[in-house]
């Protein structure tokens, strides 16, 4: 029988009442405002303290799945979501591999180049924003030069709905892709140098190295960042805000909630903040981030449990 | 005895931690305690002559009255009403800036929601200035119209500002011999003279997005003057944008979008846009009157002219200046400064400082014996009989309305995906048509 540590009698409570403060900040930061946003998506919520709130049902849920042409606007901007996180999971993911192997080496200024492709993870939104505005500015800006020694020139941002979007996918990346790295560089310092020499004696050349004895004792490593990037990509919308702004053919549904709860959609700057709209929008996205997460979570798990036992 | 000890010291801290937090909670319901001193908590839009006006005008407010402080913040347009319904819930702000009171819900609109200015009314966050005596430094429709609900005055409105006008550089105009254009087609000439020679024809901050569809206001407004009818019309079905009188807008809208707005617009930010007008490299830029002053403070010396956006080929058309009331001063209602707020109010509106105010920024004047002593305000003087309250002012959208459903030339390419006029008006009318029906 193992020892309690805490004791006999009242001491026995320790424990309880130092999960107290934490319990009481998780209900208070977490949980509490959870709850309050699916509340709220059965109102008509302006978010302004003293406004009256009416309870009104599914009416949010009905006008953002099934009224009119926004609806499938709404859906349009649901695939979108689901696109950027495509492009940026998959290319976040295998960048962010590939740069942890790099700077691994034994070489000279690895340090360096590691502080160099995570700085941009310590950079706010705002910073991230204003960089990538200034880089591509459309009117000789350093990449709109470079275009133009091929002939090319774009409006970035401002342009095609798709390329502005593309664009911000870019961003996202290179946001991001700095803690993608730092997780698989810590995965690769877990791997005993043993293993590769073992691996090097037995004649395996580097392909096999990397996929008989990297890649599944990466496996922790792996399932963290597929995890983070789908997650971090489904709910993924300042940058868009800073970027783009809400322009037709480029909302994803992250930043649709904040466009619908602030006031943001229709051009004009007294438009009525639909706090409650917003809160059954961002329902649907978290049940999204729900079912893709969970999938992805069983399916990781089982590779995991059947890959190191 | 040493498991005890172990007890009495957890329970002593989550006592210390929570009477902490008890503490702060009572510190925060009572407020702090009455001080001589008064720090005013101000805040305004981005705007650049008005951002420097009203630094000038806090010191020497300051000046006269050595115990307030004023706490100025300044916050980018689209964001103000976020930042103020946010500071005013938390009564954070004394005295705030706020647009023009419209897109109020009309009789004949179904099932939309109220203004955020109402809804912060009804809430009891805005103070009624109904008695002040400053209200009456105002002429009367501007109160009316642009501050009052239910009969009650909530903000004094500062200006009237156009948006359905074109800055043109004079020197350019003369080099080119180019003609002031009157009409669409000597617009579409001059836009072409110019391209000829290798100048870009017109520039706006595209960046912030509404300035492309804002600068092509003129031409909707040339085929629709009355711009609250057109917006009745829109709901009530007898005016369509894809009829034929639309189709024609639309048409133009693209040549102005894709052939008279320069390549790269959509990278210049709003508030750089004056000084890349006045930087000589462009012809015009079709822009509101709140741009003039910081075109002169970019390039004192620039001749620049200012006309209302041509969209028709009949110069009796063209005749109307569209726009809006801009910004207004609000107190919070909940203010503990509030004889500070109305003060600084009260001193504001005085006549020689809304004058010094209106030359500054540049606003076609809300006092009735202020005029607008500026080059602006002579480029305007001849259009004024003819100003008109704009389409946005009035637009609400139905509820389940497409994201299209808006009459803006940045819908077509390069800003937009749309290259036909006639499809891009079927697919707006279509999204507008969608919440009409959804709300039948």
């Amino acid at each position: 029988m193992m020892a309690y540590h805490f004791g006999r009698g009242r001491a026995r409570l320790a424990p309880y009442l130092l999960l107290i403060p934490g319990i009481f900040l998780y209900f208070l930061i977490a949980l509490g405002p959870s709850l309050a946003t699916t509340v709220f998506s059965f109102t008509n919520a302006t978010g302004i303290r003293g406004a009256p709130i009416n309870w009104i049902g599914w009416e949010n849920y009905r006008e953002f799945l099934f009224l009119g042409q926004a609806s499938l606007d709404n859906y349009a901007a649901l695939g979108r979501t689901l696109v950027f996180c495509f492009f940026v999971t998959t290319i976040q993911f295998s960048l962010g591999l590939l740069m942890a192997m790099l700077v691994n080496q034994r070489l000279k200024g690895t340090n360096f180049f590691r502080t160099l492709f995570f700085m941009p993870v310590i950079l706010g939104a705002v910073i991230q924003g204003l960089i990538w505005s200034l880089f591509l500015y459309p009117l000789g800006g350093p990449m709109a030069r470079i275009l133009e020694n091929f002939g090319v020139r774009s409006e970035f941002f401002g342009g095609q709905p798709t390329e502005a979007f593309a664009w911000v996918i870019v961003v996202q990346i290179w946001a991001n892709m700095g803690t993608t790295m730092v997780i698989f560089l810590a995965g690769l310092q877990t791997i005993s140098d043993e293993l590769y020499e073992a691996a090097q004696i037995d004649g395996a050349n580097s392909w096999q190295v990397f996929t008989n004895v990297t890649w599944p004792l990466l496996t922790p490593s792996v399932n963290t960042n597929l995890l983070l990037n789908i997650i971090g990509s489904l709910q993924a919308w300042q940058l868009f805000l800073v970027l783009i702004g809400y322009r037709n053919g480029t909302q994803v549904l992250g930043y649709l909630v904040y466009a619908q709860g602030f006031g943001q959609t229709s051009g004009s700057v007294t438009s009525a903040f639909r706090q409650g709209y917003a809160a059954a929008a961002s329902i649907v996205l978290f049940l999204l981030v729900l079912v893709l997460g969970t999938v992805t979570q069983t399916i990781l798990q089982r590779r995991e449990k059947r890959i190191m036992g | 005895m040493k498991k005890n000890t172990i007890f009495v010291v957890v329970a002593l801290v989550l006592v210390m931690i929570l009477s902490a937090c008890g503490t702060q909670a009572t510190e925060t319901a009572q407020g702090p305690a009455a001080a001589e001193k008064v720090t005013l908590k101000v805040l305004v839009h981005q705007n650049p002559p008005m951002v420097d006006f009203m630094t000038k005008f806090n010191d020497e407010f300051t000046k006269r009255h050595p115990n307030i402080t004023i706490d100025m913040s300044v916050v980018n347009a689209n964001d103000l009403s976020t930042v103020t319904q946010t500071r005013l819930t938390a009564n954070d702000v004394d005295v705030v800036d706020m647009f023009g009171f419209a897109n109020a819900a009309q009789p004949y609109m179904k099932n939309v929601d109220p203004p955020n200015w109402q809804t912060l009314i009804e809430a009891g966050y805005l103070l009624d200035l109904t008695d002040q005596p400053f209200v009456k430094n105002y002429d009367e429709p501007t109160i009316r119209d642009a501050g009052t609900y239910n009969g009650k005055v909530y903000e004094i409105n500062l200006g009237r500002v156009s948006y359905s006008g074109i800055y043109y550089n004079k020197d350019l105009f003369t080099a080119n011999n180019v003609k002031v254009p009157t009409t669409w087609s000597e617009l579409v000439a001059a836009c072409e003279t110019f391209k000829a020679a290798d100048i870009p024809c017109m520039t706006a901050g595209g960046k912030d997005g509404w300035p492309i569809f804002v600068g092509a206001y003129g031409l909707t407004g040339a085929l629709y003057p009355d711009q609250q009818a057109l917006v009745e019309g829109l709901w009530t079905g007898t005016i369509k944008w894809n009829d034929a009188k639309a189709v024609e807008m639309w048409e133009k809208m693209k040549v102005y979008a894709q052939d008279m707005m320069e390549a790269g617009a959509s990278g210049i930010a709003g508030d750089a846009a004056p000084g890349r007008f006045a930087s000589g490299a462009v012809a015009m830029f079709p822009g509101g009157t709140w741009y003039a002053s910081a075109i002169e403070a970019a390039q004192p010396s620039f001749q620049w002219g200012y006309i209302p956006f041509p969209g028709s080929d009949n110069p009796e058309d063209n005749k109307y200046l569209f726009g809006k009331y801009d910004q207004g001063w609000v107190v919070a209602a909940k203010t503990p400064n509030k004889e500070a707020a109305l003060l600084y109010l009260s001193e504001f509106s005085d006549p020689a400082n809304y004058q010094a105010f209106a030359n500054a920024v540049g606003f076609i004047p809300t006092q009735p014996n202020a005029t607008l002593d500026t080059q602006i305000g002579k480029e305007v003087a001849p259009y004024l009989a003819n100003f008109r309250v704009g389409l946005e002012q009035y637009w609400v959208a139905p509820k389940g309305a497409g994201q299209y459903a808006n009459p803006w030339a940045s819908y077509f390419k390069p800003f937009g995906t749309y290259d036909d006029p006639k499809e891009l008006a079927d697919k707006v009318q279509a999204d507008l048509q969608s919440g009409l029906d959804a709300n039948q």
